[in-house]
């Protein structure tokens, strides 16, 4: 029989193809957004899991370039550090167990990326001000992030080598670790408004929501 | 700040994309200044050699060496026999004891000559400096089989090394190993 699904797609072709993908997700995931109509942010996060996994594993052909860390760093600012880190963990789960090869670097990414929840949710006040993100702070904390977030995970190595490899280690993976913090700015400049916008809709902080309410009177 | 952010993210990021190549091949090359695996590389080596300079050089099976067909033969600078290691995995012979040297091509043609003419070595100079093209009487550029050209790669305490053997520069307690590689 004819194998439909056996076609060879070049990389780029395949990027394409998952960027394609990607674009119906988003937009999917815009148009239920709306759709939300309690304060609750449960809701959001859970379009914010399924936003980060598929972004993730579909930005796999580009190395180390996908939106988590930018998402996590929001979900921290707009919905504090709890919701971040369960975000963060399960991204970094579902998208391991899927596709991307589970090991012990899992829970490095998870504290990895928990931690940056954890950073935004401490830097929300400078983040985000009045009802409008500081696009240009968040920018540089996402890129700092990007290279923190890597290094920690490189830990992972000295359970297999022993610490006078990580040097070394480091340095020649520091060309990925810039395509993470370069990927984190385009991500932040593209996508943080319009996200920050449909979390602060779903934000239940009482003290916001009077902010927003007093804004639009 | 966020009209500004928008191209100028995208070029940064296009702009990484192009230079990516050569900054990898740079750091590559830094990084491999940290490789700091002198403790490694001496295992299997004797333990007097501890600290010393060695030489190895490792065969393939096919074709074999006369000499050194099984484990690997540890030979003292003075030219005496101490053992063979089966357990590397590997066959050759490797000549250690050795202190002061700082030149590689220095140290490789005097250790060598330990070996009394089984580890005899053969080199062009060219316009890139030392070719080494035979030891132990295996030439490299004869070798035929299912790859496209052979050579003898040369590898400075476990890590490949990043300059040929007229430009190696050695510390005390160097390894230097050479084995057949294809491409």
């Amino acid at each position: 029989m004819y194998d439909f699904h056996n076609v060879a797609l070049s990389q780029n072709q395949s990027l394409l193809l998952n960027v394609a993908i990607l674009s119906i997700i988003v937009i999917s995931l815009i148009r239920s957004e709306r759709s939300l109509r309690d304060q609750s942010q449960w809701g959001m996060l859970v379009l914010l899991a399924v936003f980060g996994v598929s972004g993730r594993i579909l930005l796999d052909p580009i190395p180390n370039v996908q939106p988590v860390t930018v998402l996590v760093l929001l979900a921290g600012a707009y919905f504090g550090a709890p919701r971040a880190l369960a975000l963060a963990a399960t991204i970094a789960l579902a998208s391991n167990v899927i596709f991307l090869g589970h090991g012990p670097w899992t829970l490095f990414q998870a504290i990895g990326w928990g931690a940056i929840g954890l950073a935004g949710a401490i830097l929300s006040n400078r983040i985000i001000v009045g009802d409008r993100i500081r696009i240009g702070l968040l920018a540089i904390i996402a890129a700092a992030s990007g290279l923190a977030f890597n290094w920690f995970v490189s830990l992972s190595i000295l359970f297999e080598t022993g610490s006078s490899m990580l040097v070394p280690y480091l340095l020649n993976g520091l060309v990925f670790d810039l395509y993470h913090a370069a990927g984190n700015v385009v991500f932040v400049a593209w996508l943080a408004s319009p996200l920050g916008e449909m979390m602060a809709r779903h934000r239940s902080s009482s003290a916001f929501e009077a902010v927003i309410e007093g804004a639009s009177n | 700040m966020s009209d500004f952010l928008k191209p100028a993210s995208v070029a940064a990021f296009i702009a990484l994309v192009i230079l990516a190549p050569s900054l990898q091949e740079l750091l590559t090359e830094e990084a491999y200044e940290y490789v700091d695996d002198n403790d490694s590389s001496h295992d299997g080596l004797p333990m007097e050699w501890e600290k010393k300079q060695v030489i190895c050089v490792f065969f393939p099976a096919d074709p074999p060496h006369d000499g050194f067909s099984t484990g690997v033969t540890m030979i003292d600078a003075d030219g005496i026999e101490l053992g063979v290691n089966q357990n590397l995995n590997r066959t050759g012979a490797c000549v250690g004891g050795f202190e002061g040297y700082s030149r590689g091509l220095d140290f490789m043609m005097d250790s060598t000559r330990s070996a009394r003419g089984a580890l005899s070595v053969g080199y062009d100079v060219g316009q890139l400096g030392h070719y080494v093209h035979t030891i132990g009487g295996l030439n490299a550029d004869a070798m035929t089989g299912d790859f496209n050209g052979a050579y003898w790669n040369l590898d400075h305490n476990g890590a490949i090394s990043l300059v040929g053997i007229g430009d190696l520069v050695m510390s005390e307690g160097d390894v230097i190993s050479w084995s057949i590689a294809t491409w």
